[in-house]
């Protein structure tokens, strides 16, 4: 492989890679703010000018390709003194207010300013003026005063949202961007400009002024939108969620997320409606009782039935564990054949970049743990007609709102004689229950989901609950959350007696005089999947440790299996 | 007099005594604090009442009213007696202690002393070594490593200095060849006063006083910084008022015997040569007393906020190798003065 | 073994201490006579000067609205996390202001860093030192505690604006 030094290094590149990108994997960031790996090159920022020597000039590095012993300095006295420069014409008109601006904190003008700027300003006249607070869509502000122009925006919405809705008006010091008359920025991608933005010109409305960021934890974990699976950070604050950002990984999302798993996967685990400890319904309504009674309750009432009356619904929402415990608590507590769990498609949702019409996350992991008929059993539209002929009396399902997503079921449901729903919020379902389990939502346990493509991802918590402390449980954690008491207003987040689905199952087994789990003390959910990784192929010689942060290839036939 | 009389007239000395000595202590506190806070430039308690003269009761009523805790590794019964103790110890001791002349009324005859006994000074020792019992109590009674270290600390210096102290004394019984108080007042008739006649024994004897009472610089046993209170540490409420009034009750029998011992007693100089009706001598002489009294206090109290706290070993060597030698020193020197001027 | 010899050997008359006790008392007797400086609390008030450091508030403006755009600069320097800031947005020129601004008066150190960091001169420590409560949730202090009119802290600004 060809060669090039970069600050007395020497480093190997791929033909046809810019400098920038040679000296990025090599570990040396220079300094950019147009400039995306995954974006085409526009060098109008000229922030990342590097020495290169037999170079007259100095050179962008974004857009020179490196060759064959070419002998760069990103930090020459000569390459500093025009990074400085550049600086310095980019704060001329840039507003002195990181004090009121989101991006403060994630803001490289902001880091650039500190490393290279001169610290005061020359600059004696008038800033110029542009508009702020300009809604360029439903989701998104835009602020002409802090825009750098930096065309990033622009250059997203062309070719990787294929929506081109952005563009640049006037020229030089009165350039800003709007959109095209008549068009919104508001493409199902749209709100990533707001992460790649480099200063704080293109704000989250969601998002916007709820915090700084110095103050949440960013906890890494799997959207939940779609069967994409999308990487992305949960940013929580005193245990509440309050914003989703991606997180890149190029074999499923690259840096990107749609704005629906952005703006829709989290509020539910903050909402009011959240199911807070066990309920059973007593006289009509659901009351909330203890854990034990309700174990207690659930075991008993599932006795009374013949195991054939008995069905279980698991849930493409579930982790690959809680479905895993379901099926041996239906096989081997409870005897049941009729176990399967409900399709969630949408077929206005997918589209060709990367949102999947499946809208639900772990249709495959479903599968493949074996929620699925056992020989002789019946799938979900025979368990539903069975419930209709009367012939099955029981059903136990699990994290999944099935009346929402299909309404007829309301009928059918209301003929059952025992109905006990893990939910983490109260829905439709939930009001036909008789036992309701609090179950953890996805940002408060472990567990792992398969997406489309069959790649194995983990899930990690990001919410702590009554039985899953923050820093026990290895959370990320902020200032805040480090130093914060219980007699501190802002570390007393709600806390809820929620626990993961598996765990449920595990414990009302044991209550129904079964121990399901014979081997090691099942304490976590790694634990479990200890067990799956032993019992189901596809899943062999796996641990979370192996499939990491960004997940592993599962070695299936997705095609037989989809 | 019979000897009903004499039991009567001396319950109502111990009563009027008993009353005197604990509001004597409870305002010695309050001056304490007062004379601490002008030392430090500061005005003191002026609170409770006119210029805070109510403070000492508020303080006893908080005393009283603080939970008494027992500490659990404590040995519960001598832990109570400690206290009682050494309040037995501080009360009993003034019975030979003569505050005035003998008092003419009604065709009595009544000596101003609860008990003229012929061994005064040997009961005052006795009763002062009994005192190191109730601090050795109270520190290895608390189970505390810190009040049996202040417990240790109070036998040795007490032991220490009770030796220069008896050899002081030695001096003055040479003097007044008597083991009477009054005799010894006696004998300092005029400006005969011992501390004048003998300045060395004084001193020691004075030094010694402080020890004995553990008050600053030689108060090793309650050291705060170093025993966090050292025997009392594990004490509260009224025991460890107990405590507290013992030391300065023991303040007083301290002043009170110098006064005794050293400055002439009740005595004022050649009041006898001025010719007063009796009643105004026996009033003068009591008055007298008291002043002495009162003077040795505010210098018990004034040395306390202008001296530090010895350190242990220096104490010990004060204690053997300056005060025995001094008080041996004073013997000999008394004893010349009477071979020399046959006094 | 250090060398414990003294710097400086005492004389015959330090030797024998008297004298020199003797001169410690006459120092506090000298003391006891001299006026007294104690300020009789309750009844005579101190009143301090601009450079005091008191309790933490925020300016409000004459027109009735606070300074503060709700950076949380404050809430990031504090040392003792006293301060939470929520931000919200508003239709005023500045965008943003507090929709709640709570200081725990109980971890309060009255360092004075947040009054330091302020971009606006918002946050500024007053003269108010009778800071007593007698539960936990009285010892926060919202933005209804903590609004202080300008003027009546003009002694502090000035001083701010001498040393800056």
């Amino acid at each position: 492989m060809p060669k090039l030094v970069v600050d007395g290094k020497e480093i190997e590149f791929k033909q046809g890679q810019t400098i920038i990108e040679a000296a990025k994997e090599a570990g040396n960031t220079i300094p950019h703010f147009c400039w995306h790996p995954s974006l085409s090159v526009s060098g109008n920022c000229r922030v990342c000018l590097v020495e290169v020597e037999k170079m007259p000039k100095l050179v962008i590095a974004c857009s020179t390709l490196a060759a064959e012993g070419m002998i760069v300095h990103t930090a020459s006295e000569k390459a500093l003194a025009a990074r400085n420069a550049v600086m310095e014409f980019l704060l001329i008109n840039h507003p002195l207010d990181c004090p009121i601006c989101d991006e403060a904190g994630e803001c490289k003008l902001q880091d650039y300013a500190y490393a290279h700027g001169v610290g005061e300003s020359r600059f004696v006249e008038e800033k110029t003026h542009k508009d702020k607070r300009v809604p360029l869509g439903p989701n998104i502000m835009f602020d002409g005063d802090r825009c750098i122009s930096c065309s990033r925006c622009i250059r997203f919405c062309d070719e990787i949202a294929g929506a081109p809705e952005l563009t640049f008006v006037k020229r030089g010091d009165r350039v800003t961007i709007v959109t095209y008359p008549g068009r919104q920025l508001e493409n199902p991608y749209a709100m990533n400009v707001v992460d790649i933005c480099p200063v704080g010109a293109l704000t989250n409305r969601d998002f916007r002024f709820k915090a700084r960021v110095w103050d949440m934890s960013a906890n890494k974990t799997i959207c939940q939108g779609c069967s994409r699976g999308c990487n992305i950070e949960l940013w929580v604050r005193n245990n509440e969620i309050l914003r989703i950002t991606p997180r890149q990984n190029d074999e499923v999302n690259s840096y990107w997320m749609c704005d629906h798993g952005r703006l829709n996967t989290f509020k539910f685990v903050n909402a009011d409606d959240r199911v807070d400890g066990p309920y059973l319904r007593r006289e009509g309504s659901l009351a909330k009782v203890g854990w034990d009674e309700a174990f207690a309750a659930a075991a008993s009432e599932l006795k009374q039935f013949n195991k054939n009356e008995i069905a279980f619904i698991g849930s493409a929402f579930a982790s690959c564990e809680d479905n895993y415990m379901l099926r041996e608590f239906a096989l081997n507590v409870i005897g049941s054949r009729h176990i399967d769990f409900m399709r969630h498609s949408d077929s206005n949702f997918g589209d060709e970049i990367l949102r999947k019409n499946d809208i639900t996350p772990n249709t495959m992991g479903a599968e493949l743990v074996g929620v699925t008929p056992a020989a002789g059993g019946l799938n979900f539209d025979g368990i539903i007609n069975s419930i209709n002929e009367g012939k099955i009396k029981a059903l136990y399902l699990i994290e999944d709102d099935i009346l929402s997503a299909n309404p007829e079921l309301e009928n059918t449901l209301a003929k059952l004689n025992l109905f006990i729903v893990h939910s983490s919020n109260f829905n439709k379902t939930t009001t036909l229950a008789d036992i309701v389990f609090p179950a953890a939502a996805y940002a408060e346990k472990n567990g792992t989901m398969v997406n489309f493509q069959g790649r194995i991802q983990r899930l990690m918590p990001a919410v702590a609950t009554l039985e899953q402390d923050r820093s026990l449980d290895g959370m990320a954690m902020s200032r805040l959350d480090k130093f914060g008491t219980r007699f501190d207003r802002w570390a007393k987040g709600n806390k809820r007696d929620v626990r993961p689905t598996w765990k449920i199952i595990l414990s009302l087994s044991a209550a129904a005089g079964y121990k399901l789990i014979r081997q090691a003390q099942a304490n976590m959910a790694e634990d479990i999947f200890e067990i799956m990784s032993k019992k189901i192929d596809a899943f062999k010689g796996l641990d979370y440790d192996k499939i990491g942060e960004k997940g592993i290839m599962l070695k299936i036939d997705v095609a037989e299996k989809a | 007099m019979s000897i009903w009389e004499t039991i009567i007239f001396s319950l109502i000395k111990i009563l009027i005594i008993v009353h005197v000595m604990l509001i004597t202590v409870s305002y010695l506190v309050y001056f304490e604090r007062k004379i601490s806070a002008w030392a430090q430039n500061r005005l003191g308690p002026n609170r409770v009442g006119w210029k805070g003269l109510l403070q000492p009761f508020a303080d006893v009523l908080k005393l009283l009213l603080k939970e008494d805790i027992v500490p659990n590794q404590a040995n519960k019964p001598i832990h109570t007696l400690a206290p009682l103790l050494a309040l037995f110890v501080a009360f009993t001791t003034y019975a030979v202690i003569p505050f005035g002349p003998d008092l003419k009324i009604f065709g009595y005859t009544i000596p101003l002393v609860v008990a003229d006994i012929n061994v005064g000074i040997l009961y005052v020792l006795a009763l002062t070594s009994l005192g190191v019992y109730a601090i050795t109590f109270a520190g290895w009674s608390s189970g505390s490593k810190y009040s049996l270290l202040g417990g240790i600390r109070s036998s040795a210096q007490m032991i220490s200095y009770e030796i220069s102290m008896g050899f002081s004394i030695g001096g003055v019984l040479l003097l007044s060849q008597s083991l009477r108080p009054e005799a010894i007042v006696a004998s300092q008739s005029g400006w005969m006063w011992n501390a004048i006649l003998q300045p060395i024994g004084f001193i020691t004897f004075l030094v010694s006083a402080f020890a004995e009472t553990n008050r600053l610089p030689f108060d090793l046993p309650e050291a705060e910084p170093e025993l966090v209170g050292g025997f009392h540490t594990e004490y509260s409420s009224m025991k460890f008022a107990g405590f507290f009034l013992a030391e300065y009750a023991n303040m007083i029998i301290a002043s009170a015997l110098i006064v005794t011992l050293y400055l002439g007693g009740w005595q004022f100089p050649y009041l006898e040569t001025f010719g007063l009706p009796y009643g105004w001598y026996v009033a003068i002489s009591v008055l007298t007393f008291l002043f002495k009294e009162a003077l040795l206090l505010f210098f018990f109290i004034w040395v306390r906020w202008s001296l530090p706290r010895f350190r242990y070993d220096q104490l010990m060597n004060l204690g053997w190798k300056v005060m025995f030698p001094l008080s041996l020193l004073n013997i000999v020197w008394v004893a010349g003065l009477i071979m020399i001027f046959k006094i | 073994m250090a060398d414990k010899r003294r710097k400086k050997d005492l004389t015959f008359l330090e030797r024998i201490y008297i004298p020199e006790i003797i001169k410690g008392l006459l120092l506090t007797l000298k003391n006891m006579l001299k006026p007294k400086f104690t300020m009789q609390y309750p009844e005579e008030k101190f009143i301090p000067g601009g450079s005091y450091r008191g309790r933490p508030v925020l300016v409000q403006e004459e027109n009735g609205e606070e300074r503060c755009v709700a950076c949380g600069l404050c809430s990031r320097v504090c040392p003792a996390l006293a301060i939470e800031v929520q931000a919200a947005e508003t239709q005023r020129e500045k965008e943003r202001y507090p929709e709640k601004f709570e200081i725990n008066m109980i971890r309060c150190i009255f360092c004075g860093f947040c009054e330091e960091v302020c971009p606006e001169e918002a946050i500024v420590m007053s003269k108010d030192y009778e800071l007593a409560f007698t539960s936990r949730e009285d010892a926060i202090y919202g933005k209804d505690k903590l609004l202080v009119p300008v003027h009546q802290l003009k002694d502090r600004i000035e001083f701010l604006r001498s040393y800056k």
